[in-house]
């Protein structure tokens, strides 16, 4: 239970909802996946609705409260917790670097090209599955991702030369 | 006639042909002779050979991500889950 509702709050968060609207949304995701449960014949049926719903959820409240999401404070946050979190040795410290530029760039996607990049590069889904939880015809979930990785890539251009250098 | 310009033109339509599709050669999803096509391109277009190298370098970061401590909802969040659950 914690490790799959911490495993959708970060995704939720990557979605771009700020910390505390991220853990309602979580328990919304799961009051509705618990009163629903018996509609899913197997798991992976039940995890495309979950992360659907996520979407649907994190997107109403993003429409809600659009003026307070833009105090990017809160957000930053939120989304740094997710490497503060991490036991960070000093030889790590480059890599954190990139790490928090890599959330940067996730961030300042538009959600609708944030959201494929989320579900198919960071959480492992197959195109066909992420697609599914769009509600996207492949050819169509498969550009927003190929242009949402290009923006990334350009993004980390500068680190990632570092990076092959190294 | 000069073939030059007409070799430009070629080249160019194989440039935004391969540009659109690396995503998905990185992915695997192209047919084997897509694949080819996208090798033979990127084999003489320092352009896409160098997006090759960083898109494949930005996608190895993404999945890292994934295996970044995770954060922790709230206690009483859970609770209250574990309670409907
Ligand atoms: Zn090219």
């Amino acid at each position: 239970m914690r490790l799959h509702a911490d495993r959708l709050y970060a995704v939720v968060i990557r979605f771009g909802a700020p910390g505390g609207e991220a853990e309602e949304i979580v328990q919304e995701t799961f009051v509705r996946a618990w009163r629903a449960i018996g509609r899913f014949k197997g798991e992976s049926q039940f995890f495309t609705w979950l992360y659907r719903i996520a979407i649907n959820e994190a997107k109403r409240h993003m429409t809600r409260r659009a003026a307070q999401l833009e105090r990017v404070a809160s957000d930053d946050m939120a989304l740094e917790s997710i490497g503060d979190r991490a036991p960070s040795p000093q030889l790590r410290a480059e890599h954190q670097d990139l790490r928090a530029a890599l959330e940067r760039a996730v961030r300042a996607l538009p959600m609708d090209y944030r959201i494929p990049l989320v579900l198919r590069d960071i959480e492992g889904l197959s195109t066909a599955q992420a697609a599914a939880v769009m509600q996207l015809r492949e050819p169509a979930f498969k550009s927003r991702l190929h242009r949402a990785r290009l923006a990334v890539r350009e993004a980390m251009e500068d680190y990632l030369d570092v990076e092959d250098q190294a | 006639m000069n073939g030059g310009p007409i070799k430009r033109r070629i080249f160019m339509r194989q440039h935004r042909w391969t540009h659109a599709r690396l995503s998905d050669y990185l992915d695997g999803e192209l047919s084997h002779r897509d694949e080819e096509r996208v090798e033979q391109h990127t084999r003489i277009c320092p352009e896409c050979s160098r997006l090759l190298a960083t898109l494949r370098g930005t996608l190895r970061e993404l999945m890292g991500l994934h295996d970044e401590p995770l954060p922790s909802v709230a206690d009483g969040v859970i609770e209250r889950l574990r309670r409907s659950w």
